[in-house]
């Protein structure tokens, strides 16, 4: 066993790639409305790569724009401030974890599933009427713990591989079981380290346990998100497994089952289009 | 791009089929361009002009039917850690049943 004391667990998420600062400054003021725009919107420009990527996903069909941005600033014009910077996060996201440090970690899948839970996430909230842009980044974000883990502790991460591989069952299991913690851990660790705001910290904590009092509607929005894109099979992943559905998770949604499958089709083909974009 | 193609006889070809490429006569003179919606009257003036088989644009093909039996297969696979004697995991079964229609193309999906 390849146990990682909590001291391991900070120091690995010290090492870490950073992000673009601008993108660390988005992050962290997710929930301020009073950020200068033009000032964002130049910083962000200046990294020509994140901006090329920021404006084909905005300019994909998942946003619905009828006119072509070229800019960030027309981006923020046309599709509003809070999801031109979740866009400008994702676009930044998927580029900023070296892969391949993990033998049989596969990155496609995880950004798969992740991509995916975003864009189901985002359809939920929509229909919930709950903020579109929390519940896009929350789901993008609620596994990123994985990511901490395989980067920082490649070996350790390949005997939960293994085990998940040998014993079968969930992620988290065969991660307590290796590693004594879990990516749920690891993902409140870095969600303090790169100081995302309460509400990210929160739906990442308690994607797993929404039915925690305190736990908060976003996480309620991404646990049964994740579960939807579990089952339906999007990641490629031989050993998909759907995670128990937690009735009170479920139940807060309300949906019709015409609304759960439509909301299905969106989300395979939201996922082809923003994963041919952000996966390049 | 070019839409997959079917040459076929002059013979089978009915009016409202789509030409998939450039037609040209034996001189390299462009007759039709491609993407024409053929009709009754090109039909009897290119019989004229000889002209024996026509790249013809093939219809979408329909996505073949779900197999019912690969589908639960599947689905149990995906939800192999519950038990569907459980009533108290009533929010599992719900989301499954939800895929089951919507893998099978029942209900409000199918039309889509």
């Amino acid at each position: 066993m390849s146990r990682i004391a909590p001291e391991q667990l900070a120091a690995g998420v010290q090492d870490l790639p950073s992000l673009p600062a601008v993108v660390m400054e988005l992050l962290g003021s997710i929930e301020q409305e009073d950020i200068d725009i033009s000032v964002l919107a130049k910083k962000v420009s200046y990294d020509g790569a994140l901006t090329a990527k920021t404006l084909r996903l905005a300019n994909s069909s998942a946003f619905g724009l009828q006119v072509k941005v070229t800019t960030i600033q027309q981006a923020i014009t046309f599709l509003g401030f809070q999801a031109t910077r979740n866009l400008i996060t994702a676009a930044a996201l998927t580029g900023c974890f070296p892969s391949g440090r993990c033998p049989g970690f596969d990155d496609r899948a995880f950004w798969r599933h992740s991509i995916a839970t975003a864009a189901c996430a985002r359809g939920l909230a929509r229909r919930m009427r709950f903020n579109q842009d929390f519940a896009f980044t929350a789901g993008l974000l609620h596994d990123i713990g994985k990511l901490v883990l395989v980067t920082a502790h490649p070996d350790a991460y390949a005997e939960v591989l293994a085990w998940r591989v040998a014993h079968g069952g969930e992620w988290r299991e065969a991660e307590r079981a290796v590693l004594g913690l879990d990516h749920v851990d690891a993902g409140v660790a870095l969600a303090d380290h790169w100081q995302f705001s309460d509400t990210m910290r929160q739906a990442i904590a308690f994607h797993h346990a929404p039915a925690t009092q305190g736990a908060g509607f976003l996480a309620a929005i991404v646990h049964v998100a994740d579960a939807i894109v579990h089952g339906l099979d999007l990641a490629g992943d031989e050993h998909e497994l759907v995670p128990r559905v937690s009735g009170v998770a479920w139940d807060a949604m309300r949906l019709s089952e015409e609304a759960y499958l439509h909301l299905f089709r969106e989300t395979e083909e939201q996922l082809g289009e923003m994963a041919a974009i952000l996966m390049g | 791009m070019t839409a997959p193609c079917l040459p076929l006889p002059l013979a089978e070809i009915v009016p409202g089929m789509v030409l998939a490429d450039v037609l040209r006569d034996a001189k390299g003179n462009i007759l039709l361009a491609e993407g024409v919606v053929l009709t009754e009257t090109v039909l009897a003036s290119l019989a004229r002009h000889g002209i024996a088989t026509l790249p013809i644009v093939q219809p979408d093909a329909a996505p073949p039917p779900p197999d019912p039996v690969a589908v639960q297969a599947r689905l149990d696979r995906l939800f192999r850690t519950q038990d569907p004697a459980d009533e108290s995991d009533w929010a599992s079964a719900a989301l499954r049943h939800h895929l089951e229609d919507y893998r099978l193309r029942r209900g409000a999906g199918a039309s889509a």
